[in-house]
């Protein structure tokens, strides 16, 4: 549905959203996006209370929140604002639309009391248990059992082991920071907590911290792991203090270890579902600084995994869907229908799922597509072409890059106009020297630079072939720097096999602001060309 | 293309017998294009296996898939294969075994043989051009295959028994090095008919498997 206004284009997007996940951030995350008033189905397995999450009767009784309990993902097509899902309880089967879908995790924790040697028992507790043991007042009524429940004896002392058996989080950071002051809030107790690493970069972390501090919680940060000593019914910690310069020693009633979070199959397959990337410790979504921290490489599909996140995801989910048109840009990649031979190639590549098949030949969603080129540079049939990147136009910059300049090599530079294209202006606008017969060609992402573009520049009669692209991790399009070196090192393959030497063509990462140090590059891939 | 050729009906009916519900499930590239396993030929056995079973009310569903050699379009039949006791596929070997490999907990069952790798010559004419040896000889041999066209699949021929330019194995099946002859005499190029071609490594015909160049990394991060 599609209406043509010069370049733009109106989409119309389905305005009900999903929520994978019915635990209390997936409650939340519905409260919060049916208060922006659109319509949320959650499903999976309840696990918390929907009234305590925010949702209110109205949400619940009108089915502006309509829970399905364990009702399960099965199949997700389309893309953003056109999610079609196949929903499924047990043999049962439901088709449904939607405009976004949100992920909300169900992380479990595993306890890390191994790496500190330590065994679990009545005074060894994982943080969980721990948790669930103020909950049942199980500390308080240990300090009033022992007489020691008076405000200035501190009988019964809690330690904590955190950020030694793991690099550590604000997440873990912060429950051990809450539990630590809730014992030392309780009449009687004292807390300590041992941190390797305390990761306070949460909303109100830093405030829980001081708030602690205050209290008389005692914070030691010792440069290696405490030496620990488990006996039957007690637990030595030491550490060497640096400042005082002797060993410290404390026999705490209670130890509390940290946990670790484990992702878990369920919400691995929820991501391959879904077609997202999960970080490199498997937890969702990717890490990209390109992009909101809730939002995933798919437009349209967000991630919910704590509170702050749920509100965040609503205001994303507002911008996206407003009253259910959104006017997009048309000049982003178009698949030819004539030349598409439907080989899926695009489809694999598209780190923002945003190409689909109908009628026999690929199609892309202008609201999913980011643009890239990945797609346009994979293709077998060159059937897709980028509104500002068409290969005739990039064609022409790589002949018009290509000079000869008397003493200087002559070298051809693709540059990620999100990274190396700022950096190489950037050198130029502070005075750094560069050969003369140096230039840039600008390209939307260093996946647009095909195999053809490259091979032309040498045609053309360049020296030196150099393509720039954001440091690994970095890009925005998540994989198009990956595809770029993939493409350098085949070609290089092929040079040498010509008898030509690999040297002339390079592959190199830079972010937008490291000027110096893209200029000296290229003075040094210049040298090595003359 | 990869040409096939739809399986005598009885064989098909004995296979099906004993099912209650089946799905036929077609191929819209290669098959299709033979005749032998597109949209058209799923209508027509299934009109033929409706007559046959009216009876026995075995149920024939059907659906002709873009490819049956890709997953992503196997994936379509996901949410339906659970309705069906058997699946009845007129797709290519390839396409059959993927099936079978994608829903391997349902029976499956061929609905064509797969005949050969070769050219249309007219609408339901087909002929064998190559046999995917590995080790193309084209080039030496005057595009024309002795691989798939000398019955002894020579490299370097012909042999003892060539006839009047035919085969010695029938007067009607051309000699493949005649042909050679033939084709390159009349390029000029017969001089390349003494070189000897080093023997086809026969070997190479396990199963194999092939990674372009340039993708090995990404087939890599797959695995
Ligand atoms: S890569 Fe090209 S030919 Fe293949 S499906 Fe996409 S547009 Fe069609
Ligand atoms: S240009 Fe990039 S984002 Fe757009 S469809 Fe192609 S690969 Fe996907
Ligand atoms: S399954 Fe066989 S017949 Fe169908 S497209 Fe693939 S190779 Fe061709």
């Amino acid at each position: 549905m599609m209406t043509d206004k010069s370049n733009m284009v109106d989409i119309t997007l389905n305005k009900d959203v999903l929520v994978v996940g019915a635990g209390s951030v997936g409650l939340e995350t519905a409260s919060k996006i049916a208060s922006q008033g659109y319509k949320v189905s959650v499903i999976g397995q309840k696990t918390a209370c929907a009234r305590q999450s925010g949702c209110t009767d109205e949400m619940l009784n009108s089915g502006t929140v309509n829970i399905m309990q364990d009702v399960v993902l099965e199949d997700v097509a389309g893309v953003t604002g056109d999610f079609r899902v196949t929903l499924a309880k047990g043999e049962e089967k439901m088709k449904a639309v939607f405009g976004a879908v949100v992920v909300a995790p169900n992380y479990s924790y595993a306890s890390l009391n191994g790496a500190y040697g330590l065994a679990l028992s009545d005074r060894v507790m994982s943080q969980s248990q721990f948790e669930a043991f103020m909950d049942s007042d199980g500390l308080k009524k240990v300090a009033a059992d022992s007489g020691s429940d008076a405000d200035d004896v501190e009988n019964v002392i809690v330690a904590f082991l955190t950020g030694f058996g793991q690099e550590g989080d604000p997440v873990s950071t912060g429950r051990a920071l809450k539990s630590a002051l809730a014992v030392q809030k309780t009449s009687g107790c004292k807390a300590y907590i041992y941190t390797g690493n305390i990761k306070v970069g949460a909303k109100g972390l830093e405030r829980i911290f001081t708030e602690g501090r205050h209290a008389g919680v005692v914070c030691f940060k010792p440069s290696v792991m405490p030496e620990i000593e488990q006996n039957s019914d007690s637990v030595k910690i030491s550490i060497t203090d640096p400042v005082v310069r002797s060993t410290i020693e404390l026999e705490p009633d209670y130890v509390v270890v940290e946990e670790a979070l484990v992702v878990g199959q369920d919400n691995l397959d929820t991501a391959t579902l879904l077609r997202i990337d999960t970080d490199l410790d498997g937890l969702l979504p990717s890490n990209n600084v390109h992009r909101f921290p809730v939002r995933s490489n798919r437009d349209g599909i967000f991630v919910a995994s704590n509170s702050v996140d749920a509100a965040n995801v609503a205001l994303r989910i507002a911008e996206l869907i407003g009253d259910g048109i959104k006017n997009v840009s048309a000049d982003q990649a178009k698949v030819d229908e004539e030349r598409c031979v439907i080989c899926l190639t695009c489809y694999r590549s598209c780190p923002h799922g945003a190409i689909f098949w109908e009628n026999g030949a690929a199609a892309i969603s202008p609201a999913a597509c980011q643009g890239c080129g990945i797609c346009a540079s994979e293709c077998p049939m060159d059937a897709i072409q980028l509104g500002d990147f068409t290969d005739e136009s990039l064609r022409k910059s790589v002949k018009d890059a290509v000079v000869s300049v008397e003493g200087s090599p002559s070298i051809v530079a693709f540059c990620c106009k999100n990274s190396a294209l700022e950096a190489g202006e950037a050198a130029a606008r502070f005075g750094h020297n560069m050969p003369a017969g140096f230039k840039m060609v600008k390209v939307p992402c260093a996946g647009k630079v095909d195999v053809e573009f490259i091979m032309k520049a040498f045609v053309e009669g360049a020296d030196g072939v150099m393509v720039a692209a954001c440091h690994e991790g970095n890009c925005k399009a998540e994989r198009g720097n990956t595809y770029a070196k993939w493409r350098v090192n085949e070609i290089q393959k092929r040079l040498e096999n010509m008898g030509l030497g690999k040297d002339c063509l390079c592959f190199t990462t830079i972010a937008s602001n490291m000027a110096g140090e893209f200029a000296a590059k290229v003075n040094a891939f210049a040298d090595k060309l003359a | 293309m990869i040409v096939a050729e739809r399986k005598p009906f009885d064989e098909i009916r004995s296979m099906v017998a004993g099912y209650k519900k089946v799905l036929t499930v077609g191929c819209g590239t290669c098959v299709a294009v033979c005749l032998a396993g597109g949209s058209k030929e799923v209508e027509t056995l299934n009109a033929e296996l409706n007559l046959a079973f009216k009876k026995d009310g075995i149920e024939f569903g059907a659906e002709t898939l873009e490819r049956q050699c890709d997953m992503e379009f196997l994936a379509e039949l996901d949410t339906r294969v659970d309705e069906y006791d058997a699946l009845l596929s007129m797709a290519c070997g390839a396409g059959i075994q993927f099936l079978a490999e994608r829903f391997s907990h349902k029976p499956v069952l061929p609905a064509v043989n797969t005949s050969f790798i070769g050219v249309n010559l007219d609408v339901g004419w087909y002929e064998e051009k190559c046999r995917a040896c590995g080790q193309c000889v084209l080039g030496m041999t005057g595009g024309v295959c002795p691989v798939t066209m000398c019955a002894k699949s020579l490299f370097n021929g012909p042999c003892g028994g060539t006839n009047k330019t035919s085969c010695e194995i029938h007067t009607d099946q051309p000699c493949a090095w005649f042909k050679i002859y033939e084709r390159l005499a009349a390029q000029g190029r017969l001089d390349q008919i003494i070189e000897i071609s080093p023997a086809n490594d026969w070997s190479n015909q396990k199963p194999r498997t092939l990674i372009q160049p340039g993708y090995e990394e990404r087939v890599k991060a797959m695995r």
